[in-house]
């Protein structure tokens, strides 16, 4: 990794007709990294995209290619290369001359036999050869992807930016295409931008997460990072597959007392907390959350709303006076929906979040 | 058995509805092709109780309409020939340049945004909800005052005028149909917005182009009301021409059905040729975008 990071994003403004899409996004990919932007729909990711490609006027911001400030620059001379969700294929040319595109370009032409050359390789490395002279009418969707993956591909640019790239195609071509796309970065050292708003494809190819929502950076890191010390409640409800479990809680007497609950957790198992007394929200990760412990000391109970099955384990849906929460449990519980529920949240398993703000309040080292 | 009556009442329908199309396609074919029977009748059989429908064809009307054979330099002779030819030039000149500012005028309006776009594109629409009576006595001062009054230039201009609104705002439509994603693709690869408009944009929107200008030709083809108007000799289009068709010896009835045949050859030839893409552009939204 260099020092110089491949793209850096200051303070990236931009109103689509008085509405802000961006409102001062901050964000670094480093060289040879793929950084996967997660977030919700609206929440900002293909505006930061097309910002670092040029094809959008920012309202205020600096964006910088490899050191180089290319704020003004116009989107050829940035030498990136784009993916959409929407394949986009030309439906003027056929498959090979799709692919082929980008290298008959004014900006980055090569000749001929280079041309069909680096087409036939990247044709190869996705594995579509057999569909070079098609039209592209004729493909399916994975076959389409592929395509436009392999366009963008071929030009060897200093940086992808791939825009929910898989979103449109089925779970099974999309976990294939995922894994193949980690291992051409592995082969070909290249850094890419991901965005996408899938949590799981998020975790799966990236080296470090950007959490985006209302247009700027959540919380960036990796993701043993960003479990350790979630930086808000946004984040929390991004994170993580069921997400972050929330109560609703007051700081009463050097306790965190859970609305509706009997357990009274010591203030100073959460490390340092800014607040001394009041309503917070209390965020824990499904997966520390005990179940099933009714003799324990300080357990609380809830009421099983739903439970889905998911084939060698379930997800329950628990609903307390405190707020609901989801978590995946063994076949072995055999919860039901109606049943009633004892949870307990473990001693130094949870984080405070200011209730207003949603910013998490507490402070501690990254647990191991 | 119950199978068998089921079928016998399938059979049944199908033969209503056949019977439904036919009356259909008569009432509507039926009249153009009494025309083209009374185009080649002589004005005896033309009037002749009940009406014939064998009778030794008879090219007088088409003589005199073209002003050749027996009726060259006759008095009846209407000679719509030059009115032919001014209906093709306007309508085709007029068509042509319609579409060719529609196109730039509807790119413009899907892909940018500037100010005022919204009150532009109702202008745009406003410029055909007149009706032309409405204007016309405005148009004749100007177009005398101009000099464009009975010019083929003159009627292009009012073809291209009365055509254009409509023309953006049907491709404006066929443009908001093809992603923006197409263009940005190519400028991200180093193309210009100029090649990806030409090039690539274009031909997603051919059929939309064919639509659109077909439309602009069957409006510019049968105008009236201005041609009517604005012209007084030389610029005369057919519709114009036909309306005005009387000889020496009254309504020379077998001419105007010739005439009337005539009118329709053009467009008839100008659709079958636009056929192919005039499909795809009518389908456009039906079938979605590839």
């Amino acid at each position: 990794m260099s020092a110089v990071p491949m793209l850096t994003l200051e303070g990236l403004r931009k109103a689509y007709r008085g509405k802000p899409a961006l409102r001062g996004l901050d964000l670094t990919v480093n060289d040879n990294e793929i950084f996967a932007l997660l977030g919700p729909t609206g929440a900002g990711k293909s505006s930061t995209l097309l910002s670092a490609a040029g094809l959008i006027e920012l309202d205020a911001g600096r964006v910088s290619l490899a050191g180089r400030d290319v704020t003004e620059a116009d989107p050829a001379s940035r030498d990136v290369a784009i993916v959409f969700e929407g394949f986009n294929l030309l439906p003027v040319l056929d498959v090979k001359d799709n692919i082929a595109f980008a290298l008959r370009s004014p900006s980055f032409r090569e000749d001929e036999k280079e041309v069909a050359l680096r087409v036939g390789r990247t044709a190869e490395l996705l594995r579509i050869s057999h569909l070079m002279d098609r039209d592209v009418g004729t493909l399916s969707g994975g076959e389409k992807q592929r395509v436009a993956i392999a366009r963008a591909l071929v030009r060897r640019p200093v940086m992808f930016l791939l825009d929910e790239p898989l979103s449109a195609l089925d779970l099974k071509l999309r976990e294939g295409l995922r894994a193949e796309l980690r291992q051409i970065h592995r082969q070909h050292q290249s850094t890419m931008l991901y965005a996408t708003h899938d949590y799981h494809g998020a975790i799966a190819i990236a080296d470090r997460i950007g959490i985006i929502d209302g247009g700027i950076i959540q919380q960036s890191g990796t993701i043993e990072e960003i479990y350790a010390l979630p930086a808000n409640v946004v984040v929390g409800k991004l994170i993580g597959s069921p997400s972050m479990a929330f109560f609703d809680a007051a700081i009463d007497d050097g306790h965190v007392v859970v609305k509706g609950a009997e357990q009274r957790l010591p203030i100073g198992e959460f490390g340092t907390v800014g607040t001394a007394s009041g309503k917070v929200l209390l965020g824990v990760w499904p997966e520390d959350i005990e179940i099933g412990v009714a003799d324990a000391a300080g357990a609380s109970t809830g009421t099983i709303y739903a439970v889905d099955n998911r084939g060698f384990e379930r997800a329950i849906q628990v609903d307390t006076p405190g707020g609901s929460f989801r978590k995946v449990v063994p076949l072995s519980m055999p919860f039901t929906q109606g049943d009633a529920c004892s949870f307990r949240i473990p001693q130094g398993g949870g984080f405070l979040f200011d209730a207003a703000s949603g910013r998490r309040i507490s402070q501690m080292e990254a647990r191991g | 058995m119950t199978h068998a009556k089921t079928s016998t009442i399938d059979l049944a329908a199908r033969w209503l509805v056949l019977g439904l199309l036919l009356v259909y396609t008569i009432y509507n074919v039926g009249p153009i092709f009494w025309l083209l029977l009374s185009s080649f009748k002589s004005r005896m059989d033309l009037f002749t109780m009940p009406p014939k429908l064998f009778f030794t064809p008879d090219l007088s009307g088409y003589q005199s309409v073209f002003g050749v054979g027996a009726a060259k330099d006759s008095a009846s002779a209407v000679g719509v020939f030059d009115s032919l030819i001014n209906s093709i030039i306007v309508s085709v000149a007029g068509t042509s340049l319609a579409v060719f500012f529609g196109t730039l005028s509807g790119y413009v309006c899907s892909r940018f945004n500037f100010i005022g776009k919204g009150d532009f594109m109702f202008f745009v629409l406003s410029t055909r909800m007149l009706p032309p009576v409405a204007v016309l006595v405005f148009y004749h001062l100007m177009f005398a005052r101009l000099g464009l009054a009975d010019t083929r230039f003159g009627l292009v201009l009012v073809a291209i005028f009365a055509n254009v609104g409509l023309a953006t705002w049907i491709m404006k439509g066929f443009f908001d149909g093809v992603p923006k994603e197409v263009e940005q693709i190519a400028i991200v690869n180093g193309y210009t917005r100029m090649y990806a408009f030409t090039r690539l944009v274009l031909p997603m929107v051919k059929g939309g182009i064919a639509a659109t200008a077909g439309f602009c030709f069957i409006f510019a083809w049968n105008e009236f009301a201005f041609a009517s108007i604005l012209t007084t000799t030389q610029a005369k289009t057919l519709p114009v021409k036909i309306s005005a068709a009387s000889g020496a010896t009254g309504i020379e009835w077998t001419q105007i059905c010739a005439a009337g045949v005539v009118l329709i050859i053009p467009v008839l030839i100008f659709f079958y040729l636009i056929r192919k893409h005039l499909l795809m552009g009518m389908t456009f939204g039906v079938l979605g975008r590839s």
